[in-house]
C-alpha cells in the first residue's frame, strides 16, 4: 500500500488515500471524491485529466495528448498514470470544469430572452393555447454536456429565473455511449442518477428558486426534455437497450411520473412531464425543439439541425418529418479538441488569419484573455487555415511559419502564445483536433445528404435551415459552408434559435395543448437509423475532406 | 428495323502518362471508352504489362521462372532477360529486401541495384518500394536522383508519404509516381486532389486504387474500378481521370492458392499452375475493370495476358 496525496487547487485541505501498487490515479481520485473530468472515460484520448506530480513517482507511457515538454514539467494524465510508490499530486481547478456555472444557450442574454418570448408567442399564435395556472413551473433541458433550466410563472408566461450547469455525469464520459457503459457497471445506475439529479438538477432548482424568490411549494409542474439516453439515465432505465442492436430503447414515452417518483424536491404530486423520444438517438430534446421551430405548422421544407454533443437532424414540414442522428461527437461544444471549450468566458469565437503571415486575429465571447476555442471559433479557424493554405484538404499542415510547430504527431497551429493566453500555455490546434473536427463536420453533412437522398431530394430543395444547440449564435454560416459542414445554399436561408429544447420544454410547461402537440410530433416523425443506411459510410468518407471530395457541391455556379 | 449502332464514346478521356524515354517509352491511358469497349472507338493506348523482378532476383523455386531466367545470374542479366520477355512493355524492380522489418537492405545498395537494372534495359523502369513510409521516402528520393532523366515510375506514394515523394521524385527530378489508396473511390480521389494541390501535373502521376487477388475481396476492387471509370468518363471528374496501374503479382502470389505445396494439398495440383492461374484471372479482371497497366511476375502470365490484350484491344 502506498499513500497518494491530492492537493486540489483552491481547496485548503489535502486529501490522502491509501492505494495499491498499480492503481490508476484517475480511479483513485474518483474514489476519494475528487472531481476530475474524464470526457473520454479514462481511455487516454482526450488529454483533459491533467494533474501535476509534485513529489514521488507515477508510471505513465508517453501519450500524444501530453506533449513531451509538459511531461518534463511533471504533468501527467491521471487516467494513464499508475501508482508505483508514495506520491503527491496537484489537481488544477480546471480539472473539474463541469462544476463551474457555464452560460450557454440558456436564456441568459437579453437576445436569447427576446428569442424565447418570440418563440412562445409564435407557438401560441399557431393554434396552441396556454393552460393558465396560478402557480409556477420548471422546464429542464438535460443535455449530455450541459443542463439548463428556467422557472416560469405559468400565468404570465414570464421567465422568473434561469440557470445552467455542466452535467455532473461528464466525469463518467463525454458521450452517451460511455455513460451507458458506466451505467451498466455495478452501482452505475445509482451513480449516474445521483450525478445528474443530486449534483446537477437539484442545485440548479435551488438557484432557480433563490433567484426568483419562490419556494418549492410554488412549483406545480415540471417538464424535462433530454435525449433518449439522458431520460433513461435520469429515471434509472437500462441504457443498454439504446447502445445495443436492435437499438430499441426501454421507452419512447414516459408518462404518469410525479415529483415523488422523479425524486425532485417539489410537492410530491406535481406532474413531471418528459418530452417523448423518437428513437434511440433522437430524443425528447428534439421533439421539444421541433415544437419551437414551428416547422410543424409551415409549408416550407425546413432542415432543423441541433448541434449539441451529438448532431440531430429533422427535415420536413407540416405534412411529414424525417429525423436522424449522426455521431458527430462533442467537437462543436469544444469536446474532443485539445484546446476546445464551451461557448463561455475566454472562448475564442471568431478567427481571421492573414494569408501571408499566418498571424491570427480573434475575438472572445467575453473576458480579457483567451482560454480556448469554442465551436464557432473552431469552424472559423479551420476555415481560415484551409483558406490560407496552411492546411491541405485532409486537414494536414503544409506550410511553414513561426505559428506552426511540427512534432512527431504532425503540425500544431499556435492561436495564442503562452504570454497572451489566460492559461499560461500556448493555445494550439493540432492535427488530431483537425481530424476530429473534420469527422464531426463530415457526420453532419453526410447525414444531411443521406436523409435528403432517401427522399430523392437535394440540398436545393431546402427552403430554410434552422440551427440550434450549444454551438452558439456566433456561428459563421459562410465559414461553415466553406469547410463543407453545411450545404451551399444562400446564407439568408439559415437562422439560429439557441436552445430550442429548453424553449420547447417551456412551452410544454405553459400549455397542455403544446404537450399534446409534442407527443403528436414524436409519433409522426420517421426515424432513419443511419448506421444501417447503405450509402451513409460512403457519403461520410466523401465528406471527410475540405470542403468535400466532390468539390462541385461547394462551387459557385 | 435495322440495328443502329450507338457507340458509347465519352467526351472525357483518361489522362495520358508516359514512362521511360526514347522509342520504347510506354504511355498509359488516353482512352475515352469503357474498358475494352474497342468496338465503340479504338483505344488510345493498349494496356501495358510490367514484368516484376526483385532486388534479390527472381523466385527460382518455380520451374517456369527458373527456366526462363536460366543463365541470368547477376541483377543486370536478370533485368535484361525480363526486358526481353515476349509481351512485356516495361520492367518493375520491387525492392522487397529494403523492408526495415525484413532484410532492411540499405538505401545505397538499393540505389546501386536500381542503377544496374536501369543500365541493363532499354524499356521503361518502375520501382516498387518497401511499403514502409520512412524507407520509401528515402529510397524514392535517392533513386530519383540517381536515375535522373530516365523517367522512372515510383509505386507508390500514399497519403502518409505523398508530399515528400512527390516533391523529390516529380518536382525535383521529373519522374512519375503512382498514388495508392485502399480500395475506396473517395480516398483515391482525395489523394489525387492533394497531389494536384501541390502543383503536380496530371501527366505526372497514375493511381493504384488497390488490388486483391480474385476471391480475396475482389468484389470491392471491382466496384471501386467501376465507379472510378464511371466518374472519370461519364461524369468528367478530372480528379479521377488518372490512368490506373495494378500491381497484380504481389497480390496473386501471396494467397494460399499460390503458396501451399502440392505435397500438402495433392488435390490442388501443381503449385506453379495455381499461381499462374491466380495471376492471370486477377489481371484479366482488373483489365476488364479499367486498369491501364498491370504488373505480373510469371512469363506464362505475361504471355497469356498480352495475348488477351492483343485480341481484345
Amino acid at each position: 500500500m502506498f499513500t497518494l496525496t491530492f492537493k486540489v487547487e483552491n481547496q485548503p485541505l489535502d486529501i490522502k488515500c491509501q492505494v495499491d501498487a498499480g492503481e490508476n490515479v484517475l480511479r483513485a481520485a474518483q474514489r476519494a471524491g475528487i472531481e476530475i473530468d474524464a470526457p473520454c472515460a479514462g481511455n487516454g484520448t482526450c488529454g483533459k485529466c491533467r494533474v501535476r506530480l509534485i513529489s514521488g513517482a507515477l508510471e505513465m507511457q508517453p501519450n500524444p495528448r501530453l506533449p513531451y515538454i509538459d511531461y518534463e514539467e511533471m504533468w501527467r494524465l491521471a487516467c494513464q498514470s499508475k501508482v508505483i510508490g508514495d506520491a503527491v499530486v496537484w489537481v488544477p481547478a480546471t480539472a473539474s470544469a463541469f462544476k463551474q456555472d457555464i452560460a450557454t444557450a440558456d436564456l441568459s442574454s437579453p437576445e436569447e430572452l427576446a428569442r424565447y418570448e418570440h418563440a412562445i408567442q409564435g407557438i401560441f399564435s399557431s393554434g396552441l393555447s396556454p393552460s393558465s395556472s396560478e402557480s409556477c413551473g420548471i422546464a429542464i433541458d438535460i443535455g449530455t454536456t450541459t443542463v439548463a433550466a428556467a422557472l416560469l410563472d405559468l400565468k404570465t408566461c414570464k421567465v422568473l429565473s434561469k440557470a445552467s450547469r455542466g452535467n455532473g455525469q461528464i466525469r463518467y464520459g463525454a458521450d452517451v455511449i460511455n455513460r451507458i457503459i458506466q451505467q451498466m457497471k455495478p452501482g452505475g445506475k445509482e451513480r449516474l442518477q445521483k450525478a445528474v439529479r443530486e449534483e446537477t438538477i437539484i442545485p440548479i432548482m435551488q438557484t432557480l428558486l433563490k433567484d426568483s424568490g419562490k419556494s418549492a411549494s410554488d412549483i406545480s409542474r415540471i417538464v424535462i426534455a433530454g435525449n433518449t439516453t439522458m431520460e433513461h439515465l435520469f429515471i434509472g432505465a437500462d441504457g443498454d437497450s439504446i447502445r445495443l442492436e436492435p437499438y430499441v430503447p426501454e421507452f419512447l414515452e414516459l408518462t404518469g411520473v410525479d415529483a415523488n417518483r422523479a425524486g425532485l424536491p417539489v410537492p410530491p404530486d406535481s406532474p413531471v412531464i418528459f418530452a417523448p423520444n423518437v428513437g434511440s438517438y433522437v430524443g425528447g430534446d428534439i421533439t421539444a425543439g421541433v415544437l419551437d421551430t414551428l416547422m410543424w405548422n409551415s409549408d416550407l421544407m425546413t432542415l432543423f439541425i441541433d448541434l449539441g454533443t451529438n448532431g440531430e437532424l429533422v427535415f420536413g414540414n407540416s405534412e411529414y418529418m424525417l429525423c436522424c442522428a449522426c455521431s458527430a461527437g462533442p467537437a462543436f461544444e469544444g469536446g474532443d479538441i485539445s484546446c476546445g471549450m464551451r461557448a463561455t468566458t475566454g472562448a475564442i469565437d471568431s478567427v481571421y488569419i492573414n494569408e501571408d503571415t499566418l498571424e491570427p486575429e480573434y475575438t472572445l465571447i467575453s473576458g480579457e484573455k483567451p482560454l480556448g476555442l469554442c465551436g464557432s471559433g473552431l469552424i472559423d479557424i479551420i476555415s481560415e487555415l484551409f483558406r490560407t493554405g496552411a492546411v491541405n484538404s485532409k486537414g494536414k499542415f503544409v506550410r511553414e511559419s513561426p505559428r506552426i510547430r511540427y512534432d512527431e504527431y504532425g503540425g500544431n497551429y499556435i492561436v495564442a502564445f503562452a504570454s497572451e493566453s489566460g492559461t499560461g500555455k500556448d493555445i494550439e490546434l493540432n492535427e488530431g483536433d483537425l481530424d476530429n473536427f473534420i469527422r464531426a463536420k463530415a457526420a453532419i453533412f453526410s447525414a444531411i445528404r443521406t436523409m435528403l437522398k432517401s427522399l430523392a431530394m437535394s440540398v436545393d430543395d431546402i427552403d430554410r435551415v434552422i440551427i440550434a444547440g450549444g454551438i452558439g449564435s456566433g456561428i459563421n454560416i459562410e465559414k461553415a459552408i466553406s469547410i463543407g459542414m453545411l450545404p451551399m445554399i444562400p446564407t439568408d436561408k439559415y437562422s439560429y434559435i439557441g436552445n430550442s429544447s429548453l424553449t420547447g420544454a417551456c412551452a410544454m410547461l405553459l400549455s397542455d395543448e403544446a404537450v399534446e402537440k409534442v407527443f403528436d410530433i414524436g409519433r409522426n416523425m420517421t426515424y432513419i437509423e443511419l448506421s444501417t443506411e447503405p450509402g451513409y459510410m460512403d457519403e461520410f468518407l466523401a465528406a471527410c475532406f475540405l470542403p468535400h471530395t466532390d468539390h462541385r457541391l461547394f462551387e459557385q455556379t | 428495323m435495322a440495328f443502329t449502332r450507338k457507340p458509347q464514346v465519352y467526351s472525357s478521356s483518361i489522362n495520358e502518362v508516359t514512362i521511360g524515354v526514347g522509342e520504347k517509352a510506354v504511355t498509359f491511358g488516353g482512352s475515352n471508352i469503357m474498358p475494352l469497349y474497342t468496338f465503340d472507338a479504338p483505344a488510345k493506348n493498349k494496356v501495358a504489362i510490367g514484368v516484376e523482378i526483385t532486388d534479390s532476383g527472381v523466385d527460382r523455386t518455380l520451374p517456369g521462372i527458373a527456366a526462363y531466367y536460366e543463365g541470368a545470374e547477376t541483377i543486370s542479366e536478370i533485368a535484361a532477360r525480363a526486358a526481353e520477355m515476349p509481351g512485356a512493355d516495361f520492367v518493375v524492380l520491387a525492392l522487397n529486401g529494403a523492408d526495415p522489418n525484413g532484410d532492411n537492405r540499405p538505401v545505397e545498395e538499393c540505389v546501386e541495384i536500381a542503377k544496374q537494372v536501369a543500365d541493363a534495359i532499354d524499356v521503361p523502369l518502375a520501382i516498387v518500394g518497401a511499403r514502409n513510409v520512412e524507407k520509401d521516402t528515402a529510397l524514392f528520393t535517392a533513386i530519383s536522383e540517381a536515375l535522373q532523366g530516365k523517367n522512372v515510375l515510383f509505386v507508390s506514394a500514399r497519403e502518409e508519404d505523398y508530399k515528400t515523394i512527390a516533391a523529390s521524385a516529380v518536382m525535383a527530378y521529373s519522374n512519375k509516381i503512382s498514388a495508392e489508396s485502399a480500395v475506396d473511390i473517395n480516398l483515391a480521389k482525395q489523394l489525387n486532389v492533394l497531389l494536384s494541390q501541390m502543383g503536380i501535373k496530371p501527366e505526372s502521376y497514375v493511381m493504384n486504387v488497390g488490388a486483391a487477388a480474385a476471391g480475396y475481396g475482389y468484389d470491392y476492387v471491382a466496384s471501386t474500378l467501376d465507379r472510378v471509370k464511371d466518374a472519370a468518363l461519364a461524369q468528367n471528374d478530372v480528379m479521377l481521370q488518372m490512368p490506373i496501374i495494378t500491381p497484380v503479382s504481389q497480390e496473386a502470389w501471396a494467397v494460399k492458392e499460390a503458396i501451399v505445396t502440392e505435397e500438402d494439398y495433392p488435390d490442388w495440383g501443381d503449385r506453379e499452375t495455381r499461381g499462374v492461374d491466380m495471376e492471370v484471372c486477377t489481371a484479366a479482371a482488373v483489365i476488364a475493370g479499367g486498369s491501364d497497366a498491370v504488373i505480373l511476375r510469371h512469363p506464362q502470365s505475361v504471355a497469356t495476358i498480352s495475348g488477351l490484350i492483343a485480341d481484345l484491344m
